[in-house]
């Protein structure tokens, strides 16, 4: 078992990049995201020394808090991570300030710009800000307009604007929110955050691919047969059903988070490390990617609604029986697509994404399969031999695998499968930091490599385009399937890779 | 990396007129254009070696300060030439002395100051000034100054303009004058850093001035006495000067592959039961070493015990909080193709012992060569939990160093090195008692 003890010698031995003076402000500083999942980032970056001492993080939301309020309110929420830290904390808290704010209003926005400068000659902050929209996908425009109105976005050499998941429903509505947020800031200035991206574990996939003589070779439609993606959650909806019953797996997880894992798996080897060079790659990639079946789209995608489930002492609700979820909803939980991607490297082969929640694990993973040995010379212990897969562990046990043939001990020349295996845990012994530390680094550090462009966006809804016209003009012909809780979706989504003989890896 | 060079030719000035001639040069420029935002970065830049040898014909000027190929060939050719060891390193004072006899007091075209490498120049330094000490001891002080804009693959919408100021003399006139005008070129809203790329046995009095001056210091402890070098750290460290040392810098790969040996926690208990460190070194410089063997320590909490020295090695003892003793050596090894920098770690082995049975303890090494991996299993290490690494050492110039250090550090001291410092210190002070 890995010992908990971290590396001594490692200790003060990564050189981090550290953040150069700002202000960072949070619209939405009341809701979930903050407490849950920014300011735990910060204050993690704080612990990491990256914080510099002229700095500054502004909640802003319509609750009328005070600085103390809001920072009693974050104490309150990140208890069990500050246990033990408290003179940490202590310490941090002193860069959290609060302005209450409404963006419809714009004399709050002129109220707030006034703020930011005091807070900019308190802190030295120089006037450098980022600006992180934590708050409903409706007032993104809006409140990019009205920052923009009040100057704030003037500087693009000092104002960063972060911009939450959702960005847009459908192909049309991102690209008209592109069109404005593009119109109050430059696009070096715009951050669209997808958390899956700050996952070491994606990062690796491009080290993995480009850092090693030995994956490249093959990485293409002469070796490979096909890529399943997987990103499966246990929980069901929860208390988001507000905001899940509009969105649906398709929008909430397909759109974005395992588009960009199709992308970093898919994407040509960039010309350099650089920002700009991995998301040319990127948005070709998904340029070049299309359903299976663009003409009979019903035939690349099963979507799937979790039923009631699991065991008899803990019987889970179905979601039409979830709290604020209509008993009657076509909301998808569960969606898989068969995607192709026409270009030189990928052709013929298809991609298998699916998303789900209730499933029987939380799980990430990347399996590429590679294609069929020519000539069976050995029998094989099993029916036959297993194909040679690559499994790429996004979360948990973070790490991949590989698995092979060997022969199988005895007289005989039978071979067998076996699994060769790397574990961030084992080979580390450290957790990563989560995606937000890493991603709020990267845009306080304008490092926006990390970070989806716009044209990648634009794509990525074009690809699913013609599943959500389905969806909307004529439903009947994209079914809901119901499956039961703690299943592996419907059935049915079996047949959308068993009509090319090829079956979902149980993990 | 190709060096870099001024499209514009300097222009020579007296060094009273410098000051008033840049401020006048960018006051008339456009509005807008005040220069780069960045840094300013002076460099003390002897180049005796390149000097000696443009002098003595054996290669081909100008003088640029860059340490090229062409120049170390030629200073090797002249080592074996001279009948001076093979071993003997192009840092060292002995062919340096040699080098000097019987030069010729020519002029030849110096072009010190003019010639950065791009690593550098991307950085795009506001101010670069360059001391360029000359061999011979009558030059009386010469100064130039340039200014430039480079041309840029894209669109910049910040000031990315600077200029360039050689003070050229030797060292009494860089001191006397040169050191007059200096206060006036930094720029102080902008950060000032120091390269002394000299030995620091040498000029103290101007050493000395910009250590006053609050500067942040890149210095290269692999240049100078030991002794000396030590002394200079305990000096800006007792009063909390920045330092960056490149010979620290230069330890980043074995510090990180020491580290990554004990990265799988599986490994971590090793740590706790080493009993013995060897590190070889080339050349007989142990100051690298010595942080080297620092660090750990530090990091392993041990107390530093005694220190012996004989002729073939220096021999460190510590000891761990539970009174364990570990013994450290470092051995000086006369390498046939030394390397540029004086004694450079070449080598490590590290024994931990759990048990009296040897195939149960772990002897780790880490050379710089496979050769250097095969002499160090010597003597029965195979029969232990054998892990090996080649750590192939920095081929990085110190142009690129320094580059590193001015885009990414604050120039304040990294508290790993600052703690490497205080240790060293014990051991050297050390050898006194």
């Amino acid at each position: 078992m890995p010992s908990a003890l971290s590396n001594p010698l490692r200790l003060g031995l990564r050189q981090e990049r550290v953040i150069s003076p700002q202000c960072l402000v949070i619209f939405g500083a009341s809701g979930d995201l903050t407490h849950r999942k920014l300011i735990p980032a910060l204050f993690e970056l704080f612990l990491q020394r990256r914080i510099p001492s002229e700095f500054g993080i502004v909640g802003c939301a319509r609750r009328p808090w005070t600085d103390s309020e809001f920072r009693e309110k974050m104490k309150v929420k990140l208890s069990n991570q500050i246990s033990g830290k408290e003179k940490e904390w202590q310490k941090f808290s002193n860069y959290l300030f609060y302005e209450p704010v409404d963006l419809q209003h714009s004399d709050h926005v002129v109220r707030l710009s006034k703020r930011l400068s005091e807070i900019d000659r308190n802190q030295a902050t120089h006037g450098n800000r980022t600006f992180y929209l934590s708050v409903s996908p409706n007032f993104y425009a809006s409140g990019c307009k009205a920052l923009k109105a009040a100057g704030l976005l003037d500087d693009p050499k000092k104002s960063r604007l972060v911009i939450e998941k959702p960005f847009g429903k459908d192909y049309s509505s991102a690209k008209k929110l592109n069109k404005i947020v593009q119109s109050c800031a430059e696009e070096s200035q715009i951050y669209r955050i997808d958390h899956y991206l700050g996952k070491e574990t994606v990062q690796n996939i491009l080290v993995l691919r480009f850092a090693n003589t030995i994956f490249e070779p093959i990485w293409n439609r002469n070796y490979i047969s096909n890529v399943q993606i997987t990103s499966s959650e246990t929980v069901g909806v929860e208390d988001r059903a507000g905001y899940y019953e509009s969105s649906g797996a398709l929008r909430d997880m397909l759109q974005n988070h395992m588009t960009q894992m199709l992308a970093v798996t898919a994407m040509e080897p960039p010309g350099k490390f650089e920002p700009e060079a991995i998301r040319n790659e990127k948005a070709k990639v998904l340029q070049a990617s299309k359903l299976a079946d663009e003409n009979e789209p019903w035939n690349s995608c099963i979507r799937g609604q979790y039923g009631e489930g699991g065991d008899t002492s803990n019987r889970l609700k179905g979601y039409r029986q979830e709290d604020g979820v209509d008993c009657n909803s076509t909301t998808e939980t569960y969606i898989a697509a068969k995607v192709f991607v026409d270009n030189w490297r990928w052709q013929g082969v298809p991609f298998y994404l699916r998303t789900g929640k209730r499933l029987p694990k939380r799980l990430g993973e990347i399996v590429l399969t590679f294609k069929d040995v020519p000539v069976h010379l050995f029998e094989s212990t099993i029916i036959n031999p297993a194909p040679n897969q690559l499994i790429l562990r996004i979360q948990p046990n973070e790490g991949a695998t590989f698995k092979f043939e060997v022969k199988s001990p005895g007289s005989g020349m039978k071979s067998r499968p076996v699994e060769m295996e790397f574990s961030y845990d084992e080979s580390f012994g450290e957790p990563s930091d989560e995606g937000y530390v890493r991603l709020l680094a990267d845009a306080m550090l304008s490092d926006p490599t990390l970070f989806t462009r716009s044209d990648e966006v634009e794509a990525a809804w074009k690809l699913y385009t013609p599943l959500i016209e389905l969806m909307d003009n004529s439903p009947w012909k994209l079914p809901i399937y119901n499956y039961e809780s703690m299943t592996w979706g419907p059935p049915k989504s079996d047949q959308l890779l068993s009509k090319d003989n090829i079956f979902w890896r149980r993990p | 990396m190709k060096p870099q060079l001024t499209l514009q030719t300097p222009l020579e000035l007296p060094y009273q007129e410098i000051t008033n001639y840049l401020n006048e040069l960018w006051m008339s420029e456009d509005k807008d254009n005040t220069g780069a935002s960045t840094f300013t970065l002076t460099i003390w830049q002897p180049a005796w070696l390149e000097q000696c040898l443009v002098q003595k014909g054996l290669v081909n000027g100008p003088i640029t300060g860059n340490l090229s190929p062409e120049i170390i060939e030629a200073a090797k050719k002249f080592i074996l030439d001279a009948g001076l060891p093979i071993t003997t390193s192009l840092n060292s004072e002995e062919l340096l002395n040699l080098l000097e006899e019987n030069l010729s007091n020519e002029d030849v075209d110096d072009f010190r100051g003019q010639f950065f490498e791009s690593s550098i120049s991307t950085l795009n330094p506001r101010r670069l000034i360059t001391l360029a000490p000359t061999l011979n001891k009558k030059t009386d002080i010469k100064t130039f100054v340039s200014a430039y804009c480079p041309l840029t693959d894209t669109i910049v919408s910040q000031p990315i303009c600077g200029d360039l100021v050689v003070i050229r003399g030797d060292s009494a006139s860089i001191n006397h004058k040169g050191l007059n005008i200096i206060d006036e070129l930094f720029i102080d809203e902008l950060p000032s850093w120091l390269w002394w790329n000299g030995s620091l046995d040498e000029s103290p009095e101007i050493f000395k001035y910009f250590t006053n001056h609050g500067l942040r210091l890149i210095i290269d402890t692999a240049l100078g006495s030991p002794k000396r070098c030590l002394k200079i750290l305990d000096q800006l460290n007792k009063s909390n000067k920045a330092i960056n040392d490149l010979n620290w810098v230069r330890l980043k790969n074995w510090r990180e592959s020491l580290a990554m040996i004990f990265d799988p926690p599986s490994r971590r208990p090793i740590l706790d039961h080493i009993t013995d460190i060897d590190i070889d070194i080339a050349g007989d410089h142990i100051i690298q070493a010595l942080f080297f063997i620092s660090w750990i320590s530090d990091k392993l909490h041990w107390s530093f015990l005694k220190v012996e020295t004989d002729k073939e090695s220096t021999k460190i003892e510590f000891e761990r909080i539970n009174g364990e003793k570990i013994s450290t050596s470092i051995k000086p090894l006369a390498l046939g193709n030394p390397g540029i920098h004086l004694g450079q770690v070449v080598g490590l082995r590290l024994i931990s012992k759990i048990s009296e049975v040897q195939k149960n303890n772990t002897c780790v090494i880490l050379g710089c060569e496979s050769v250097e991996c095969m002499r160090l299993e010597a003597g029965g290490m195979a029969n232990m939990e054998l892990i090996e690494q080649v750590v192939p050492n920095s081929f990085s110039s110190s142009e690129y160093d320094v580059s590193k250090l001015l885009g990414s550090s604050r120039g304040n001291t990294s508290p790993l090195f600052e703690n490497a410092i205080k240790i060293a210190l014990q051991i050297f002070n050390g050898f006194n008692n």
